[in-house]
């Protein structure tokens, strides 16, 4: 798994000059204040893996993925800006670049690379502490998309919505389509003229030769191909303008029996959208908070953006602590969703009624398209049937009425079936008269028949496989749309318990013996339908849920904590590094101490970045971290180069020559008293120099005095000569190693002349201490317990000490 | 138990391995889902032309018979 050896960014965000960072694989605590930069690293990361940053990309800031906002403002138009990350296995190593046009541009362009980026775009690598809470306040349908998300569950809903959506809408065909009604007109077409019914070919067949019976033709009809060739030796020129007239009489019987089969199925659905839109009109009010809903949707992006950041509504201007705000938005808008539902239920309604409107209209339209209907005397036969159509629009007018209109009761826009039954009645009967108008030549109503019927039967067979094909279709799609939410739910629930066991331990380690325990992300689900995920715990033993009534702020950020860090575990399988960007700020000092001891302890083998703007936890856990091996780092922040890392006692010893060449006296003697106590420290550790038991964050903050007074006290006992070489009263007597905490950043206003005699006085004491051979300081590890003198390293700096 | 746990592309590919073994399905509408599924197109719309196709080829053979016997 890919740890990083090193970053290099510069010229993005608030970062202007180069910054480097030698990680060496390490996790790294990385201070620095407000301001001074760790966001931009940040953001860095995330444009680097993610190619936006999230927070940045919206219609204020920039539409392009933040990409705007993510130069640095004051690095020259012709520079370009960039990040570069190295990994323990090379073959990651790239450089993300982007020039002043934006255009972006990447050092690697290999396939291992891409497909090493693609993977890690689904991992949880950043959590920011804007983030730290939204899982946990999050809706229930929300937690369900998030923790897809997360797991890569998506693509499984996508998968279980395609299938539920084709099975829907095969079902709805069928139900449109109405294929019994079809297949019933095509049976009564071929009763009329066989005398019979035919469901399968050996009844058409047997029906067809009982009909040519009579004309002896010494035949037996065994196959359509017989039909058509019985049909061509029998028929006649002279009767093709009768047979045109009875097959249009016959087409209109056919079509308006389909739409009269219909009728019963367009008025129920009519009637099931009155109910379901009069219900909607009864309570005005639920369509005024529907269209809220787009409102609040977009307030809770602004929040969960950060685009608000302080507490208060965006909206009303008050004051307003924003979980709460959140967390009522999401409540809001779950019960609005709930409305939203009812009102996509109407809508499907509505399509269906449509579309059974819409098919009979077409079915109309392409029998007025038969020429005959363009004669004078079939000019009342085509407005009766205009009429039905017109009828059928009806439907389709009210469908586009507004909630302030007042739909038509189904009583009052019934489509007449009276008159329709009379008028297939009357095609029927039409078309049966014609035939029997030449009744004395039988060989033409035996063509006329066995046609009828022949025509009839093909279109009944076709039907009846048109139907029994989307049925077998309909059925495999909900045979195998149970088998995968069974699959899915299966899948969920081992990864629910899996994942809610590891939060409850991360919980319960920053929270220890408290009343909250047994957490646990549990399904939702309505109708078999999984809706949601809730989040459940016990609480003095009795299970609640949502968890923010019982919990306080810094409770919910630990769970949000424990949510993310339980992701990374679960789900990290390329990078074994993660980013905390001052995720800590609302935790208290014991949930600060335990935080660090979780990340040492249960994610000792992850690379852990972990930026701070917390003074107080920086130094809380900066020695404990460190003696496991992190890395510490100092963010500091400069008009002239943008975000850097304080170089330690060596930079601070340039900044200090630097400034005596510049006869700068700006912050000089605070530099060197700074510099003077992380020396002293180094000198107290190697002598081992007694000095009071502090806890660890008093210990970062020991100052020079005390360390000093240590030192001289431990040679005057220990040493020979070496007290007065050292001279450390005289350090000790400078004005700017009198003082306390508070006066650290106190303005020293001696002449830069006095500061380098105090300084070389310093330098001299420092050197009675320090090899500037083996650059190394004497030490009790060096001790020769031959000669009783301690050493350096190397042997050439030694003093006589007492064993 | 970390192991058991089921990534969704895990899912998603067993079901497809197995879908055949579901009870009561028809073997041309599933080996359909199967195709497009390995060929990376299980959209909403590839799925309903597929599906129009199949419906179409059961459908065709017999209009080619009838045309070929006329």
């Amino acid at each position: 798994m890919a740890k990083i050896k090193s970053i290099n960014i510069s010229g993005l965000r608030g970062i202007k000059d180069l910054l480097p960072l030698d990680l060496n694989k390490k996790s790294v605590l990385i201070y620095g204040d407000n301001g001074t930069g760790k966001s931009s690293l940040t953001d860095a990361f995330e444009w680097f893996f993610f190619d936006q940053i999230g927070h940045l990309s919206n219609e204020e800031i920039g539409r392009r993925k933040g990409r705007d906002a993510l130069r640095n403002i004051f690095i020259p138009d012709v520079e370009g800006c960039y990040i570069e990350l190295k990994f323990n296995d090379s073959n990651f190593d790239n450089m993300k670049s982007l020039s002043s046009s934006l255009s972006i541009s990447i050092s690697n362009i290999s396939d291992e690379f891409n497909n090493y980026i693609k993977a890690a775009q689904s991992e949880n690598l950043i959590l920011r502490y804007r983030d730290l809470v939204q899982f946990v306040i999050a809706s229930k349908t929300e937690k369900l998309t998030e923790l897809q998300k997360i797991i890569g569950f998506s693509e499984v809903a996508n998968v279980r919505s395609l299938l539920k959506k084709n099975a829907g809408r095969i079902a709805r065909t069928i139900k449109n389509a109405n294929y019994d009604n079809q297949k019933n007109v095509q049976q009564s077409i071929i009763i009329e003229n066989l005398g019979r019914n035919a469901h399968i070919e050996e009844h058409f067949f047997g029906g067809s030769n009982e009909l040519i019976k009579q004309l002896k033709l010494d035949t037996e009809i065994k196959s359509q191909t017989d039909i058509n060739r019985v049909l061509k030796q029998i028929e006649s020129k002279e009767d093709t303008e009768l047979l045109d007239q009875i097959n249009f009489f016959t087409r209109i019987w056919e079509v308006l029996s389909e739409v009269e089969g219909n009728v019963d199925n367009i008025q129920e659905s009519y009637s099931a959208y009155h109910i379901f839109f009069t219900k909607f009109q009864e309570d005005p009010e639920k369509i005024t908070k529907l269209q809220l809903l787009a409102l609040f949707r977009e307030g809770q992006s602004v929040l969960n953006n950060d685009i608000v950041q302080n507490d208060y509504c965006p909206l009303c201007q008050q004051e307003k602590n924003k979980i709460e705000l959140i967390q009522e938005l999401n409540e809001r808008i779950e019960e609005l969703e709930q409305l939203a539902g009812e009102k996509r239920q109407l809508d499907e309604l509505g399509d269906e009624l449509k579309q059974q409107v819409q098919s009979n209209i077409r079915t109309i339209e392409s029998l007025l398209k038969e020429k005959r209907f363009k004669n004078e005397e079939y000019e009342k036969l085509n407005k009766q049937i205009e009429g039905f159509k017109k009828s059928l629009n009806e439907f389709t007018e009210e469908l586009k009425k507004k909630f302030t209109a007042k739909l038509a009761e189904p009583s009052e826009i019934k489509i007449d079936k009276i008159e329709l039954a009379k008028f297939v009645q009357h095609a029927k009967v039409t078309s049966k008269a014609l035939t029997d108008s030449k009744s004395s030549n039988i060989k033409f109503q035996i063509y006329t028949k066995l046609f009828q019927a022949s025509t009839a039967y093909i279109a009944y067979q076709r039907i009846e496989k048109e139907q029994d094909v989307l049925t077998k279709q309909q059925v495999t799609l909900e045979l195998i749309y149970e088998d995968f939410i069974k699959r899915q739910e299966e899948a969920l629930n081992e990864f629910l318990a899996m994942f809610s066991q590891d939060i409850n331990d991360y919980y319960t380690t920053m929270n220890p013996n408290e009343k909250v325990k047994n957490i646990k992300l549990v399904p939702l689900k309505k109708n078999d339908e999984m809706v949601g995920i809730t989040i459940e715990y016990s609480f003095f033993d009795e299970t609640k849920t949502p968890p923010i009534a019982y919990l306080s702020e810094s409770h919910i950020n630990c769970l949000g904590l424990s949510f993310f860090l339980a992701s990374v575990k679960a789900f990290n399988k390329e990078n074994e590094f993660f980013i905390l960007d001052d995720v800590i700020s609302s935790f208290d000092r014991s949930h600060r101490a335990r935080f660090a001891k979780l990340l040492a302890d249960k994610f000792s083998d992850y690379q852990v970045i972990l930026l701070t703007h917390e003074k107080e936890f920086f130094e809380l856990v900066s020695s404990d971290v460190k003696s496991r091996g992190w890395s510490i780092k100092n963010f500091t922040w400069s008009k002239e180069s943008g975000t850097g890392v304080e170089k330690g006692t060596h930079g601070l010893e340039e900044r200090i020559h630097k400034k005596f060449e510049e006869k700068n006296t700006d912050g000089l003697g605070n530099d060197i008293r700074v510099y003077t106590e992380n020396v002293m420290k180094e000198v107290a550790f190697n002598i081992e120099a007694n000095v009071a038991f502090r806890y660890n964050e008093i210990n970062e903050r020991r100052m020079a005095p005390e360390l000093l007074d240590a030192v001289h006290s431990r040679i005057s006992k220990k040493g020979k000569g070496l007290k007065e070489k050292a001279n450390i009263p005289r350090v000790k007597g400078m004005p700017m190693f009198i003082g306390n905490t508070t006066s650290h950043d106190n303005k020293y206003n001696e002449s830069i002349e006095d500061l380098e005699v105090m300084w070389e006085d310093i330098k001299k004491t420092i050197h009675t201490f320090y090899c500037n051979n083996c650059k190394k300081f004497i030490s009790i590890k060096y001790f020769d317990n031959v000669e009783n003198r301690i050493r350096c390293g190397c042997g050439n700096l030694s003093y006589d000490w007492k064993k | 138990m970390r192991d058991k746990i089921k990534s969704g592309k895990d899912v998603i590919e067993e079901f497809f391995n197995n879908i055949l073994h579901v009870e009561g399905v028809d073997k041309k509408t599933v080996d359909k889902l199967v195709e497009l599924f390995s060929e990376n197109k299980l959209t909403d719309s590839n799925i309903q032309n597929a599906l129009e196709e199949l419906k179409q080829a059961e459908l065709e053979p017999r209009k080619e018979k009838d045309h070929g016997e006329n």
